[in-house]
């Protein structure tokens, strides 16, 4: 009887990803940070952000997923940039890379960086890329731990009210 | 062609081994002489063909053949030849065909070894290690495939995994693992047989202990060398996580000491037979389960293989022999009849009970640990961790309990003793504990936990240099010469001597351990070119960070000049590796290992350019020790199991009324 | 025009920052420090205890302590300014559960279904105690009921040889009376009382020759 519910459990376990990790932050209000900018400048506070719903996007240069999404979330911020915050953050990465990135591939909204990794840890990053959904009353209603596509992205976005 | 030749070879050990396993249960059912040979036939021609799949094999990785599936995966044109022959068992496929390789290997020796004894047992047990064969066939021609073919073959593979390129020890440590693992197949084969015949004779006993041996020899070795990689290579200083993986291995090795203890009773007193038999049949199980958690993704650990279809396969085998196992104990475990009793707690029989508990208990205290957060998240829908510090928590208490068992145990006398007795045995070895925990506290041991291991090593030592003096003294009682009676007692009684030896290796680990653990230092120190720090007794001096490329890796050295009480020791050079395929660098500690330490030098980060190094820097004492204690007990075990004088003794007690036969058997004590 | 775009963004996002704005607060999460603030090389020593208690999140099950990646790196810093801060050991574990769940405690902490894996090792070894008691009372029951049944079957053994009987083959002889000296305790492996009473008796005997 024993042996039958281990092997269940290790059935139901097979499909399980064991390197993904499910966020408790989801329902809760995101943590606070205030961090500089790429390029320099005051640092932007998450209050300040307060009022429209915000998508954090934690990426790196060196992550080739985020590259994939970087079309997507590009696109979607200069298409909803009004309604909707974008905001990077660097993740274990140096601003001169970023701002080659940058000139590169293009950016429609801004990059915070994060030098100590306290804004990542804060918000529980165990990897890039990882970008979450916060309302406008500051609550992370969702977090996807994937490069985003057109629709993950509309789907994450109906969950922060657009 | 390559590809097509080894599908066939694969398909054909399949069919093989799947015939041989059912010639083997007829033959076994119906007492055919015939029935045996063909069996044994298929047998060898299943260890035959997979040798030709793994030759093909490496054949073909040292060809850079791409058109082979495998070696598409891991091989590499950049990497040297004895990489390239080592990548066989570094990913999933290949070390599946490795497993049948060993598989087969053991399985043409024990066929071989038995193949005119115990005929009502072998040819059920020849059955079962070719059924086993045709699961692995299976996985091999189906979800693991090694051998596909690859439509379009690149120019140029990735390579294995750079970790294993990494040191020499990675060469090693697989091979013996799979030894350890794959054999313990054929003691389960012979106690299923046992189990089919509905007895176990006293007959068959040795040989199911002694292929049980075996790969507990291996298995032990094993460990020990995955314990010194993962010290010598991975860089922060410690040698055991409780990794899911390392549980893996650890878990069947535990029940095997279990089992062969458990079976020494057997062979001695006719008990306990089907608690022996459940213990070896739980070993085989355990090896399946720890292949499933090494292979199946399930588990997150630095072993973990990647996903695959392959894990609901193993599951489904493994929940096959489970159920094999369960029917067969529980309708044939009420046949085996004892031909002794166990008396008295406060006795050695009383004292084998206690090594079975507190092992079998270790084995399920480690299984609920690793399997916990499994279960919690399939029910609850939460993921938590049990880590290192939940398994030290509850390996210290058991791992001290057994060290005094192994002084306790043999200092008690067989069958029920007197109180006079039990002083007489149990109260001298006190001096040794007394001595080595004053010892320890002189030189600076102060943590309750080692001082408590020191004592009770020290009670176990002298317990274990009483009895393997004991037959000296009674020979030279006798009128032998020093010398002589050195040379004969453990000849005459090998298994005794060398069980002996075995516990020396056990206990001296122990202490090992206890000390490595708590009376290490550490420090992390910034450094700038030509800075010094220091260590311990060591004075370090940071000479230079200099850029190194090899084919494979780039590296960044750290040139650390080494003083100590004045002495120059030289210089050491830990590195931190960027391979091509990994974003985060690889470093590689440097370890300079004396007599009672080492000095252990990891670099955190190092920057050429600015002359700075990050360097973690421990002096970790007595781990030396801990590789040359299991040395001590691989050795032990092998001295038991050397084909004995068993038979010369005999006649020699034939003919010389110097060597009367009862006191052969008390010596064996 | 995309960069302009993202300047006016920013200049309209500074605008609204104080000169202090406060990062993540651990005080907010755990609340005010309730340890002692510590420094040194207790500081040192603490903050690598602590480490070890945390699983490092993008490394395979080693903890903070032990990890050489960046985010471990980061998060040991972290929990050195903490500790400096006067945060005892629970809030800071708890801080980064906040964040990672209970993931990144490699303890189990003691609550809810965790007392299972706590207490099953305790429980495991009640339970072979146990076992191991009830076998080792077992066979003195087995060797009444033995003893009952040789009584019974007594007239079979007529056809046995008796106590002092000897083997025709007279070399075996000697062998045959030190066996019996052996298992008896008695020259000539006859006793003068008559046959050995017990196993037990018998095991005494041949303990206390042995010993």
């Amino acid at each position: 009887m024993l042996i039958a519910g281990l092997v269940g459990v290790l059935l139901l376990n097979l499909g399980r990803d064991p390197h993904s990790i499910r966020s408790p932050l989801v329902g809760r209000p995101a943590p606070p940070f205030a961090l500089a900018p790429v390029g320099g400048g005051a640092p932007v506070t998450s209050e300040s952000l307060r009022g429209r719903p915000l998508v954090l996007n934690f990426w790196a240069t060196w992550c080739a997923p985020c590259l994939e999404e970087h079309e997507t979330l590009q696109r979607a911020g200069a298409s909803l940039g009004g309604d909707v915050q974008f905001l990077g953050v660097v993740y274990e990465d140096e601003e001169d890379r970023v701002k080659a990135f940058q000139r590169r591939y293009g950016s429609t909204y801004p990059s915070l960086l994060d030098p100590d990794g306290k804004a990542a840890i804060a918000y529980g990053v165990a990897g890039v890329p990882e970008t979450y959904f916060v309302d406008a009353g500051g609550v992370i209603r969702a977090k996807y731990a994937f490069p985003l596509n057109a629709e993950t992205l509309a789907e994450n976005l109906k969950k922060v009210g657009r | 062609m390559t590809a097509a030749a080894g599908r066939v070879l694969i398909l054909l050990a399949l069919l093989v081994s799947s015939a041989g396993a059912m010639a083997g249960f007829a033959a076994g059912a119906r007492g055919s002489e015939a029935g045996w040979r063909l069996t044994r036939r298929l047998a060898y021609a299943f260890a035959a063909l997979m040798a030709a799949a793994n030759a093909l094999m490496v054949w073909a990785l040292l060809r850079r053949d791409f058109s082979v599936g495998y070696v598409a995966h891991v091989g590499s044109r950049s990497v040297p030849d004895w990489v390239a022959v080592v990548s066989l068992w570094s990913s999933l496929e290949g070390s599946i065909l490795f497993w049948g390789l060993v598989l087969g290997v053991y399985v043409t020796a024990a066929t071989r070894a038995n193949r005119s004894r115990h005929p009502e047992y072998m040819p059920y047990a020849a059955a079962t290690w070719l059924a086993c064969g045709a699961f692995f066939s299976f996985l091999l021609a189906g979800p693991a495939q090694p051998f596909a073919t690859v439509p379009h073959p690149p120019a140029d593979g990735p390579g294995p995994n750079p970790l294993l390129q990494n040191h020499v020890l990675m060469i090693v440590h697989p091979p013996f693992l799979y030894l350890g693992y794959v054999g313990m197949t054929i003691p389960f084969g012979l106690a299923s047989a046992a189990l089919l015949r509905g007895r176990l004779g006293h007959d068959f006993i040795r040989p199911l202990r002694d292929w049980l041996m075996l790969p507990w020899i291996f298995l032990t070795c094993a460990i020990t060398l995955g314990a010194w990689w993962a010290y010598e290579v991975l860089g922060w200083g410690g040698y055991w996580a409780w990794d899911p993986v390392e549980n893996a291995s650890f878990l069947p090795w535990l029940t095997a000491t279990a089992a062969l203890h458990s079976a020494l009773l057997t062979e001695r007193k006719g008990v306990l037979k089907g608690w022996t038999t459940t213990l070896v049949m739980a070993t085989f199980l355990l090896t399946i389960l720890g292949t499933f958690m090494t292979r199946s993704g399930v588990f997150n650990s630095v072993h973990s293989f990647t996903q695959s279809a392959i894990g609901p396969t193993i599951l489904g085998f493994l929940a096959l022999v489970l159920v094999w196992s369960v029917i067969l104990l529980a309708a044939r475990i009420d046949r085996f009849s004892p031909e002794g009793q166990l008396l008295g707690a406060a006795s050695r029989d009383g004292m084998f009970l206690a090594n079975n508990l507190l092992f079998v208990l270790f084995t399920f205290t480690v299984l609920v640990g690793t399997v916990f957060p499994l279960v919690v998240e399939a029910v609850q829908n939460v993921q938590m961790s049990v880590g290192r510090p939940y398994f030290d928590r509850m390996a210290v208490p058991i791992g001290i309990a057994l060290l005094l068992l192994m002084g306790v145990g043999p200092a008690l006398p067989w069958g029920r003793a007197t109180p006079e007795q039990l002083k007489r045995a149990l109260l001298p070895p006190i001096f040794g504990a007394l001595l080595a925990a004053a010892l320890g506290a002189m030189l600076g041991v102060r943590a309750p936990w080692t001082l408590v291991a020191l004592g009770f090593g020290g009670y176990t030592a002298q317990v274990t240099l009483r009895e393997l003096w004991r037959p000296v003294a009674r020979r030279r009682a006798k009128g032998a010469g020093l010398g002589e009676a050195l040379v004969e007692s453990p000849r005459r009684s090998r298994r005794r001597t060398a069980a002996y030896v075995v516990h020396a290796g056990a206990a001296l680990a122990l202490v090992a351990i206890a000390v490595s653990s708590t009376m290490g230092t550490s420090k992390e120190l910034q450094l700038r070119e030509g800075q010094t720090a220091t260590v311990g007794a060591y004075t370090l001096t940071f000479l230079k960070a200099e850029e190194v490329r090899e084919p494979h890796r780039d590296a960044l050295v750290a040139r650390i000049g080494i003083m100590k009480g004045g002495r120059d020791l030289g210089v050491l050079t830990p590195r931190m590796n960027h391979y091509e395929s990994q974003r985060e660098p690889v470093g590689t500690p440097a370890v300079r290992t004396s007599l009672f330490e080492d000095l252990y030098l990891s670099v955190m980060n190092i920057d050429p350019a600015q002359g700075t190094l990050g360097l973690l820097a421990m002096v970790n004492p007595m781990v030396a020790w801990i590789w040359g204690a299991a040395l001590v007990m691989a050795l032990g075990g092998l001295a038991a199991l050397w084909p004995g004088h068993r038979a010369a003794a005999a006649v020699a007690a034939r003919v010389d009324p110097r060597v009367p036969a009862p006191s052969r058997v008390a010596a064996e004590g | 025009m995309r960069t302009i775009a993202g300047a006016v963004l920013l200049a309209a996002l500074a605008g609204g920052v104080s000169a202090q704005a406060p990062a993540d607060d651990p005080a907010q999460v755990v609340g005010a420090p309730r340890g002692p603030r510590l420094q040194g090389a207790a500081l040192e020593s603490h903050a690598k205890e602590v480490a070890g208690l945390l699983r490092c999140p993008v490394c395979q099950g080693l903890s903070v302590a032990d990890s050489p990646s960046t985010m471990a790196s980061n998060m040991r810093a972290q929990v050195k300014d903490l500790l400096a801060a006067g945060y005892d050991d629970e809030q800071i574990l708890a801080y980064f559960e906040r964040s990672y769940g209970e993931f990144v405690r490699l303890k189990p902490p003691l609550r809810g279904v965790n007392w299972l894996v706590w207490l099953a090792p305790v429980a495991g070894l009640l339970l072979g105690a146990a076992v191991i008691a009830w076998v080792l009372r077992g066979p003195r029951h087995a060797a009444a009921e033995r003893a009952a049944g040789q009584e019974e079957s007594g007239s079979e053994r007529a056809d046995l040889p008796g106590p002092d009987a000897l083997p025709p083959d007279r070399s075996l002889a000697p062998y045959v009376l030190r066996v019996r000296e052996r298992a008896y305790g008695w020259p000539g492996g006859v006793s003068p009382e008559g046959p050995p009473a017990s196993p037990a008796a018998v095991a005494d005997h041949a303990a206390r020759d042995r010993a």
